[in-house]
């Protein structure tokens, strides 16, 4: 009895507020109907409703008060409560606000009440919000806002409600659905705020309450159920003020002129830019979402706050004179940005788990067949690794790394050697290499820096910028790399892991995939990397319309990366593409079917030509000059004969010898007179044979290399590899039932055949690598090429002569020097021989060359070096020719100082006279102190540019090709090289990057395209 | 089926276009020249000729900085002064020096190499011998210079040389005092010959001289193909004694073995055989062979490397004189000029069999066989202006003794520039991988 006295002492009024809100309003109605407190009067404010919630409000005999559709929910509550009767003295009265998409469960009222019972500090008590389809869905317990302005509930995601939140809390608001507001503190704070006509009112609400003094709470033990129909897109949103009619926009607008109208001064700078920061964020979010339409909300919503200043001032003012204690009393109840990090990066991760682990779903056996007794009896199985290590998968990878390791054991450092050029000393130095419009290397190039660095360099930046560490992890790992990509693709093909895990194994260890370790073939290792996983994703390569564009897109991003590393790639989809359109054209004359000739026409072409726009420029140049298709990067090394070539392997140093015969040529063979898939396969196997076979007997000399080298065709027999292997795990997969049920034949001895040479190899290969093998091109080791002195003036250049071991016989070699090794990249964009330099080089080493350093001067080379070991010969030849004075001769070589002024700029007089000046890297300042013409050692170009005075001097070709300069007076100048097409280049990479990641990326739904049970 | 014969086939046409397109790559390109070869500078009171092969070939002299060329216009030049830089093309030069009524030497002019040793000259109070150095690059040149004599290795001396220049060096300020010596050039840079005259004298008295022939490496056989033996005359006991100077250029002591090969036979004479000689030190050991021949070879086996030289005691017109016979390479096919000059080429091989195309002064040419066992010797006729070895038997070896009025000279037949084979390079960016 004293409790029920307790509840009569408080007197509830309820406000209804209804939109448009017919679906859930006869629940509402009922619920507020069955409450085991009674309401004490109640009061419906419909906005407008055009559906059947007037209807239905009337049928329950619910006074109702009509207001505009524009009308807000806390203008409509402020007429429902300006309709209640004057306040009684002899009672706590309170209000209600119930909407119309709430139900509040039979006892929410009588536990609200319960629980403010002792606590008459509080001004605001709210219940637990649970999901209203699914019930267990824990929506709200309490609410607050965080920095960014996000809506901060404090739980998870879909949290399951098992009382884990239960009893009451200080809150800093509660949902105003359900929410029961003293009526006198409703009065004394001026309700809700009108410029929050939907959304955040609550927050606003509860911090207003919380600065005058109050409490507000939330008690569990009260439920609402909660459909949030506004949020969720489920009615719209005709409130006034709420611009486009976009809840989002609205919902964003209100945080931030919450937390704006509500923090204290000194705050305001850091909210401005965390709402602006996070509201950017956000936006590029949903703009990979492909939903342009929130990301616009997120940007329009700061906007439309910031051009309206005067909202925000009048706000602070209206809460400053309500104001009775500081601002700061909130702060406990906002959340800390550690905790909103952690929650958004777990949140971010459990996202991409799940894309890549999907939960399978476990079969639960019934209790019905469970033993109980069973349980007792069998001893428990811990955690068996031994068992674990038996199982195939796990054993093949290990005695593959096993195998990795030994073979390796000359690897495990810095790598070089081979194709594959030193690392430089960060991945600072490789976003240098990509972005920079003129190269410092040999005589200075402009080429298009390749996208593989900017791809190295965004690794080695998870890395701490070690590159060094991305290539040598790289090259150890790649094995195991190569068989996980085979293993899932096999898996398609069959489920017998006996098979696809030995067959995974010997891709890992195939021709060229040792070939491209040993030999420093990034490229190729990457191509063996990613190769097996494309038919995974284009299954349908005859019938590619059943291929979404979104996974078209996905291909393209694919390939756009295979590109960036070897055009290669491009010469093997234009083959396929071209074969695809021809069966497309005969399918089409049989069919008439246009639409489908074109679907399947626009998607390969987009395939196609899509990654060559996210290449480019480095693929225009690619295309215009061809030869460059076939490269791959790095430094310029042969590659293998066509007898070497047609038995899979590239040949060139570090290849397995010939004699060490792989089944690729025998599988492919075979499997052409097969009767099942693999014969498909083996036909494509074939033409990936063939092309490299063709392209083996080109040679071309690219990439710092005057000589023409044999083609590298490595890439190409990816394709043969991964066809081979694919064949004979269908073959092997079928022939044993085969074998198994007939008499011996012929299938019996090739299969017997095949296995033999398949197992020779494997086991030879193996052997080859961990003792020949290792001693490959590539290797640790940090020696230097160039003595440390000519390293230390600044961008000398430097005419270094070697001797190398070409076939057999010692050649020698040259190329010019910047004071440094050469680095990855540099390769790529490096310059082609000079003429001038080249006739100079061959007349230094055959004694003709009187005028020899007269030349090197006027190309600003400043020194000769001849690395140790070199032809005493030569070196006495050109100690005998004028104008080379010895400046050192060390174990590291030999050194001449070139006679004669040199440099990288120098100011040539009327009379002849050189004067150096002051050179930078790239650009320079100087003071020139007498007009004459100034020369740039550096090839010519366009680009190059010198500035007196504001104005640009006239820029000419000198005899030699350099670019020169008419300085008609004296002064200070400044040269630069202009990289505007550069950085043009760039951005356009960047947004058709950005752009087709968009594109391939997984679309984000619209709230009102999810379903209402996923909501809630 | 029709499909999988198809691919078949295009495997097989792939592979045979891959393999018949296939560019040949990684062949180099070369550059062969024969290098300019240099000839001793004319010394005052000297008189010098050169043979060439023919009237174009060109020279300039050793001051000469500009790349200008003359013909020589003569068979026979005579050299009035300084060092002459030759076009040779591929037939050696011979350089003739006497001093009137003294001596008379020759040398071959030769092309710049990396080391040089010279076995004869001394150090003592008898000796004008010099050693002259020359540079003829265009670029300063550094030499170290390493003498050795009977009381071991001497100080390192070292000389810069301007570009196109020679520097005069007595013998007797390397091993002061010292009878034997061996000296080792090595050009540390720098386009460097060295050459070197041993010519003795007390007082006013010439005791005669010669060009010592240099060789440019040590090895443990070392065959000296032309040593000239003046036979006693008649009457007299015994002919002029021979002094056999040989070092070691090891570390370590060393024993030879001295073979004697004449006409009259082979033959290691007495005192000869294991031979101990001490590392470092020059030995010089007298050899007096009783054969009955005017020249004869000798054939030296070491378990060391070692150079060695022989100096003969001759007699010119009642003169005293000296030959530093040295020793000469294997036999290779070469041209050499001897325009004026008309030696005796001695062949020293367990089996010679030499072919020779003699051109003539006035052009015509003419094939001379040579065969033999042991020595074989030819006298090359006088109106020859050079001799081409088109075809020798292995590990034969080859020198010219030389008379004149003023004395005796010996040449070991050997080429003064080999064809140089340069691979004409190519720019690399691998150059700069380390």
């Amino acid at each position: 009895m004293a409790a029920e006295a307790a509840l009569n002492r408080h007197h509830v009024s309820a406000i209804l507020v209804t939109h448009d809100g017919q679906t859930w309003l006869p629940e509402t109605v009922a619920s507020l109907a069955s409450q085991t407190r009674a309401i004490d009067f109640i009061v419906a404010v419909d906005t407008g409703s055009i559906d059947a919630s007037l209807k239905l409000l009337n049928s329950a005999r619910i006074p109702i008060i009509n207001a505009e559709r524009e009308c807000g929910f806390g203008q409509a509550v402020q007429l429902g409560f300006d309709s209640l009767a004057p306040r009684s003295a002899d009672c706590t009265e309170w209000i209600w606000l119930i909407h119309d998409d709430s139900a509040p469960a039979p006892t929410a009222l009588e536990f609200l009440i319960e629980a403010i019972q002792e606590r008459p500090q509080v001004a605001m008590v709210g219940p637990k919000l649970l999901g209203w389809h699914d019930r267990t869905h824990l929506l709200e317990v309490g609410i607050s806002i965080a920095g960014n302005g996000a809506r901060w509930t404090g739980l998870e995601p879909y949290e399951y409600d098992q009382g884990q939140h239960d009893g009451i809390h200080d809150v800093l608001s509660v949902s105003t659905a359900g929410a029961l507001i003293r009526r006198d503190i409703f009065e004394e704070i001026g309700g809700f705020d009108k410029n929050l006509a939907l959304f955040r009112d609550d927050v606003d609400f509860g911090w207003r309450a919380r600065v005058a003094g109050h409490s507000v709470i939330a008690a569990t033990s009260a439920v609402v159920f909660h459909a949030q129909a506004s949020a969720t897109e489920r009615r719209s949103v005709d409130v006034k003020g709420a611009f486009l009619q976009r809840p989002l926009l609205l919902d964003r607008r209100n945080a931030a002129y919450v937390l704006l109208a509500n923090s204290t001064w000194w705050m305001i700078p850091w909210l401005s830019l965390q709402l602006l920061g996070s509201a950017m964020a956000r936006s590029i979010g949903y703009l990979l979402a492909k939903l342009p339409g929130y990301a616009g909300d997120e940007i329009l919503a700061v906007a439309t706050l910031l051009i309206k200043p005067g909202e925000i001032f009048n706000a602070r003012k209206d809460r400053k004179a309500k104001r009775f204690v500081s601002s700061r009393v909130v702060s406990t109840y906002i959340p800390p940005r550690w905790s909103q990090l952690r929650i958004s990066s777990s949140r971010f991760f459990e996202a991409i788990r799940k894309r890549l682990l999907p939960e399978e779903s476990q079969s639960s056996s019934t209790l019905l067949e469970s033993n109980e007794d069973e349980d007792l009896l069998v001893p428990t199985k811990g955690s068996n690794w031994i068992k674990v290590l038996r199982k195939p998968e796990i054993a093949g990878f290990m005695i593959l790394g096993l195998i990795t390791l030994v073979s390796s054991r000359s690897r495990l450092g810095t790598l070089i050697g081979g194709a594959l050029p030193a690392s430089p000393g960060g991945s600072r130095d490789l976003w240098r290499s990509y972005f920079e419009a003129w190269h410092q290397v040999g005589m200075g190039s402009s080429h298009a820096s390749p996208i593989w660095l900017a791809i190295l360099a965004i690794f080695a930046s998870l890395l701490f910028g070690k590159a060094w560490l991305l290539v040598t992890l790289l090259f150890l790992t790649a094995p195991l790399l190569m068989m996980w990509s085979m293993l899932v693709l096999l898996k398609k093909f069959t489920g017998n892991i006996w098979i696809s895990i030995p067959a995974s194994f010997i891709y890992a260890l195939s021709p060229v995939a040792i070939a491209s370790i040993n030999s420093g073939r990034l490229a190729t290792l990457v191509v063996l990397v990613i190769a097996p996983l494309i038919p995974l994703m284009l299954v349908n390569w005859k019938a590619i319309e059943r291929h979404t564009w979104r996974r078209i897109f996905g291909l393209c991003l694919i390939g756009a990366v295979l590109y960036s590393f070897t055009l290669v790639a491009f010469v093997i989809l234009l083959g396929l593409v071209i074969s695809g359109l021809i069966g497309d054209y005969q399918n089409y004359s049989m069919q008439k079917n246009k639409l489908l000739f074109l679907e399947r026409l626009y998607k390969r072409l987009t395939l196609l030509i899509a990654p060559l726009l996210l290449t480019a420029p480095y693929s225009f140049e690619a295309l215009a000059n061809p030869i460059k298709l076939l490269s791959e990067p790095g430094l310029s090394l042969a590659g293998g004969l066509p007898n070497v070539v047609i038995l899979g392997n590239p040949g060139g140093d570090g290849a397995l010898p010939w004699w060490l015969l792989s089944p690729l040529l025998l599988i492919l063979i075979t499997a052409l007179f097969s009767s099942t898939k693999a014969k498909t396969i083996a036909l494509y196997g074939i033409g990936f044979l063939s092309a490299a076979l063709l392209a083996s007997s080109l040679s071309t000399s690219t990439h710092g290399d005057s000589a023409p080298s044999r083609v590298w065709v490595g890439s190409f027999l990816v394709g043969a590899t991964i066809s081979s292997v694919v064949t004979g795990v269908i073959i092997l997969d079928r022939l044993r039932s085969v074998l198994v049920s007939s008499n011996i034949h012929f299938r019996h001895i090739l299969a017997a055949t095949l296995l033999l040479v398949t197992g020779v190899y494997a086991v030879a290969s193996v052997g080859w690598s961990i003792s020949v093998g290792a001693n490959s091109p590539v290797h640790s080791g940090g020696s230097t090429v160039i003595p440390a002195f000519l390293s230390a003036e600044k961008d000398t250049k430097t005419l270094v002569l070697r001797e190398v071991n070409n076939l057999n016989s010692k050649t020698i070699q040259y190329y010019i020097s910047r004071g440094k090794e050469v680095t990855l990249g540099e390769p790529d964009v490096a310059p082609s021989q000079n003429a001038q330099i080249s006739a100079q080089a061959q007349a230094l080493i055959d004694g003709s060359g009187i005028s020899s350093s007269k030349t090197f001067a006027d190309f600003g080379i400043k020194y000769v070096f001849a690395k140790a070991p070199f032809d005493a010969n030569v070196i006495r030849t050109i100690d005998g020719l004028g104008g080379f004075t010895r400046a050192s001769a060390t174990s590291a070589g030999v050194v001449w100082r070139v006679g004669g002024v040199t440099g990288r700029v120098i100011l040539v007089g009327d009379d002849g006279a050189r004067k150096l000046l002051e050179a930078g890297e790239v650009g320079a300042r100087a003071t020139v102190e007498h007009p004459g013409r100034i020369l740039l050692t550096e090839s010519f170009n366009r680009s190059w540019q010198i500035l007196q005075e504001g104005y640009r001097l006239e820029r000419v070709k000198s005899d030699l090709g350099l670019p020169m300069f008419i300085a008609a007076q004296s002064g200070e100048i400044s040269l630069i090289f202009d990289g505007t097409i550069r950085r043009a280049w760039i951005s356009f990479e960047l947004i058709a990057w950005v752009f087709l990641i968009i594109l391939a990326a997984p679309a984000g739904r619209r709230k009102r395209e999810i379903a209402e049970r996923e909501l809630a | 089926m029709k499909r999988s014969i198809s691919a078949l086939l295009a495997l097989v046409l792939s592979f045979t276009l891959a393999t018949l397109l296939s560019q040949t790559t990684g062949d180099s390109i070369y550059s062969e020249s024969f290098p300019a070869v240099v000839c001793p500078p004319a010394l005052s009171g000297l008189n010098s000729q050169i043979s060439v092969a023919s009237t174009k070939v060109q020279f300039q002299t050793l001051e000469n900085r500009s790349t200008k060329t003359i013909p020589f216009r003569s068979l026979r030049y005579t050299v009035v002064k300084n060092s002459l830089v030759v076009s040779a093309n591929g037939v050696t030069p011979v350089f003739w020096q006497s001093r009137s009524g003294s001596w008379a030497g020759g040398t071959t002019c030769s092309g710049p190499i990396s080391s040089q040793w010279f076995v004869g000259g001394s150090s003592d109070v008898t000796t004008r011998g010099k050693l002259i150095v020359v540079n003829s690059g265009l670029s300063e040149a550094i030499v170290d210079i390493q003498a050795f004599s009977e009381n071991g290795k001497q100080p390192l001396v070292s000389i810069n040389l301007k570009a196109k220049s020679y520097s005069e060096l007595s013998l007797d300020s390397f091993a002061t005092g010292d009878k034997a010596l061996t000296i080792h050039v090595v050009p540390r840079s720098g386009r460097i010959n060295a050459f070197m005259i041993d010519e003795l004298g007390a007082g006013l008295r010439a005791l005669g001289g010669d060009y010592v022939n240099p060789v440019a490496t040590a090895s443990k056989t070392v065959v000296i193909p032309a040593v000239p033996n003046q036979l006693p005359k008649k009457g007299s006991k015994a002919g002029s004694p021979h002094t056999l100077r040989i070092l070691t250029t090891s570390d370590v002591d060393s024993n030879f073995t001295l073979e004697l090969m004449s006409s009259d036979g082979n033959f290691v004479p007495v005192g000869f055989n294991s031979q101990r000689i001490l590392a470092g030190v020059v030995t010089e050991l007298t050899l007096a062979p009783k054969i009955s021949t005017g020249s004869f070879a000798v054939r030296i086996k070491s378990d060391e490397p070692i150079v060695a030289a022989i100096s003969s005691s001759v007699t010119v017109n009642g003169r005293k004189d000296f030959v530093w016979s040295t020793s000469a390479p294997a036999l290779v096919p070469m041209a050499i000029a001897i325009t004026g000059l008309s030696p005796l080429m001695l062949f020293a091989a367990d089996s010679v069999a030499v072919k020779i195309e003699v051109t003539f002064i006035n052009g015509k040419k003419s094939l001379v066989s040579i065969k033999g066992s042991d020595v074989a010797s030819w006298r090359v006729p006088n109106n020859v202006r050079s001799i081409s070895i088109l075809k020798s038997s292995p590990n034969t070896y080859a020198g010219a003794l030389i008379a004149s009025n003023n004395g005796y000279g010996y040449l070991p037949i050997s080429p003064g520039s080999l064809l140089t084979r340069v691979e004409i390079p190519h720019s690399n960016i691998r150059v700069l991988n380390p």
